[in-house]
């Protein structure tokens, strides 16, 4: 009896027909179709044909995709650290009764909402190599002169700067993220920990920190998927360079398909990024959610 | 009840008539008339405002992007089959939308019936023609140089040399004086391949003119040729300190900005930008051109000339007839002069009426001469060379790689194809 009403509340399947046509023709054919040219030597204009799995023999052996698979992996890990770390704190600084923290909120958010683009445009300035501009005449102003960097131009700092670029960025998305967390650790937990004379330190430990592992599999997840997938700041900052020092797999995609014309090649790193990505977030998903605890 | 069945009819009735609008403002697009579709790079608005101005007998749908853009969206509707009537194309090969990749694929209209084509000198030919055929029309060519600031030089006191020796007592001079002799924007990735450029015809060239061919024959290579002491030079300049620091981290308009105010006293440029150089400065006259000699003597100096970015016709326009006749007039003496006016280039077919920057006078002799090559890209065979180089010289400023590692890197890039 239950379940035939359960059986007559639901729509005819059919409903979902014009979404599903939609998402068909917008989203599966498009993936369908690249997935297919991975597998030629299409050039974007005129004819192609099958070449097998050559693209995904050339991508192990091509060092510019090895070395721009490194620096993505760096680059993901650096900001999936630093900027979950730095959002974790700003998140702890700003749930405490302190004077104007809707207004810290506010502006730690803020760079979040911001065009990917315009902030690298605007960090190019801050990363200006001369002496007296940017970051360099900030540090040359407050006695550490000896600490200015050509941030961009150094090819053993550029990735850094980069990634500390993004990490500016995004550390207010995360703390958002962990606030919502936060906000759902009840009080009294808290000060039961207390009362038991639980110090800060341990109630983070204890009481805090396992009820917010929620959030930090939200925000593992997205920062890592960000992070495999960082093109606008990389390609507005360096455009992957100095020489290939700040490539990553989807500059290199990019210039594959809109600059050598290699559509087929740069259609196969594509779908290899789509499946990394797609495997390291069922990884993480699936240890992160063994970890985490409910109120019982 | 009734109300939601009216909300449902009523969204059934607004997204159906929404539909309705989008697919007839779609017909509309493709079926009225809205004149020739053209898409040029933003160097080219300048000419092409005034030039289709002047034409007058059709009306024009004009859009204009840097360069990467221009490379990404238009190849992207020439693969579509969409691309516009009239685009811009490369001159020779060696990019993604230069004339041989583009009309090896049957995308561009053959214009060798025109009437100007005829005109093209011989040493051009490779940039406007591919297997006999002109797919491209483009005004003249555009020289590499020295764009100095003559106030910094007055003030130094020195001259514009005419030898390699001469070239490095000057720059020492300045950088004497306490002024930057070179201002290198290597950041911004074309610019590294300028100095390279300016010295290999003197270098690999004057030496080889059959450089090109040997190289397409298999029988030379970059590791084994005058790019060796090109990029030599290139790097002897870095050690004396002739550049400003960091040339790395600096850009293209940090480079400008730095002749143009005295800071620097020359950038090794392309004179298609002078009038981004002349914006920087205080005046216009504050600015000229010297051909950067890279040969001990100076007889043995050649210069880099290349066909400047031009325009072709889509072999798929439903107009070819409106863009052809549009291009005809585009080879009238009288517009191949105002084009190279508004982009500061030579004609590539000059009349007692055609201008040449003053500027540029330094450098006609040697292509009247015969010792002016084309741009060393346009002679490549796929379009991850020039990217290759442009990367090796901000490695080699950078000290990760050395020359023979960089010109092998080269090499293997060149024999992709």
């Amino acid at each position: 009896m239950r379940g035939r009403t359960r059986r007559f509340l639901l729509p005819p399947w059919w409903f979902a027909a014009p979404a599903l046509l939609v998402y068909a023709v917008v989203v599966l054919y498009p993936s369908g179709a690249g997935v297919v040219y991975a597998f030629t030597d299409w050039t974007g204009i005129g004819d192609w044909s099958f070449t097998g799995f050559d693209n995904f023999g050339k991508l192990w052996s091509d060092d510019a995709a090895r070395g721009s698979l490194i620096n993505t992996l760096l680059l993901t890990v650096a900001i999936v650290l630093v900027q979950n770390g730095i959002g974790l704190l700003l998140a702890l600084g700003v749930h405490a009764r302190i004077k104007s923290r809707a207004l810290l909120r506010v502006v730690f958010f803020a760079p979040a909402v911001v065009s990917p683009v315009m902030v690298a445009f605007l960090w190019k300035y801050v990363y200006n190599p001369a002496p007296d501009e940017g970051l360099n005449g900030l540090l040359g102003a407050v006695g550490l002169g000896g600490w200015r960097q050509d941030w961009l131009g150094n090819p053993d700092l550029a990735l850094w700067s980069v990634a500390f670029m993004v990490v500016w960025q995004f550390a207010g998305y995360s703390m958002v993220i962990f606030l919502a967390g936060l906000e759902s650790v009840p009080d009294n937990l808290v000060e039961a920990a207390m009362i038991d004379g639980a110090g800060r330190w341990q109630r983070f430990r204890h009481v805090t920190w396992p009820l917010l592992a929620p959030a930090v599999t939200v925000n593992i997840m997205l920062s890592t998927i960000g992070g495999l997938k960082l093109f606008d700041q990389v390609y507005a900052a360096t455009n992957g360079g100095p020489g290939y020092a700040s490539e990553t797999l989807s500059t290199v995609l990019y210039k594959q398909a809109f600059v050598f014309g290699n559509y087929g090649y740069s259609t196969a790193i594509a779908l290899v990024l789509a499946l990394f990505v797609a495997a390291v977030s069922l990884v993480q998903v699936h240890f992160l959610r063994g970890r985490e605890v409910t109120l019982a | 009840m009734t109300i939601g069945r009216l909300n449902r009819r009523g969204f059934l009735a607004l997204t159906g008539g929404l539909a309705a609008t989008a697919g007839l403002a779609a017909c509309g697009g493709s079926g009225s008339d809205d004149g020739l579709k053209l898409i040029g790079v933003a160097d080219q608005k300048k000419a092409l405002d005034e030039l289709t101005k002047a034409y007058g007998k059709v009306s024009f749908n004009t859009s204009y992007a840097p360069t990467d853009q221009v490379q990404s969206s238009v190849r992207t509707q020439l693969g579509a089959g969409n691309a516009p009537d009239i685009h811009v194309v490369y001159p020779g090969n060696g990019s993604a939308m230069s004339m041989v990749q583009i009309s090896d694929a049957n995308l561009l209209a053959d214009l060798s019936d025109q009437a100007w084509t005829k005109k093209i000198p011989d040493g051009f030919k490779a940039a406007y023609q591919n297997k006999g055929k002109t797919y491209i029309f483009a005004a003249g060519s555009s020289v590499i140089g020295a764009i100095y600031n003559k106030k910094v030089f007055t003030e130094v006191g020195v001259q514009p040399p005419t030898t390699w020796p001469e070239f490095l007592a000057v720059c020492e001079k300045i950088k004497q004086a306490g002024k930057v002799p070179i201002a290198l924007g290597a950041q911004t990735q074309w610019v590294t391949q300028l100095i390279t450029y300016a010295l290999v015809p003197s270098t690999v060239y004057a030496k080889d003119p059959d450089f090109d061919k040997q190289m397409a024959a298999g029988k030379a290579s970059f590791a084994d040729s005058g790019w060796v002491d090109a990029l030599e030079m290139y790097l002897d300049l870095q050690k004396r300190g002739y550049f400003n620091d960091n040339p790395n981290g600096t850009t293209f308009e940090q480079q400008t900005s730095m002749v143009g105010t005295g800071k620097a006293a020359m950038a090794i440029q392309v004179s298609a930008v002078l009038p981004d150089f002349r914006k920087a400065a205080d005046g216009a006259d504050d600015l000229s051109m010297f051909v950067v000699p890279g040969a001990d003597k100076a007889d043995d100096v050649w210069i880099p000339a290349g066909i400047v970015v031009g325009l072709g016709i889509s072999a798929r326009s439903k107009k070819l007839a409106d863009a052809k006749k549009f291009i005809e007039f585009l080879g009238e003496q009288k517009n191949i002069n105002a084009w190279s006016e508004a982009v500061a280039c030579v004609p590539f077919v000059r009349d007692s009426s055609s201008k040449i920057d003053p500027v540029l006078e330094p450098f006609l002799p040697f292509m009247e001469n015969n010792k002016a090559v084309p741009f060393m890209d346009q002679a490549w065979p796929n379009a991850e060379v020039q990217p290759a180089h442009f990367a090796v010289v901000q490695e080699l400023l950078g000290g990760k790689t050395t020359i023979p590692d960089a010109l092998a890197k080269l090499d293997q890039t060149y024999r992709k194809s």
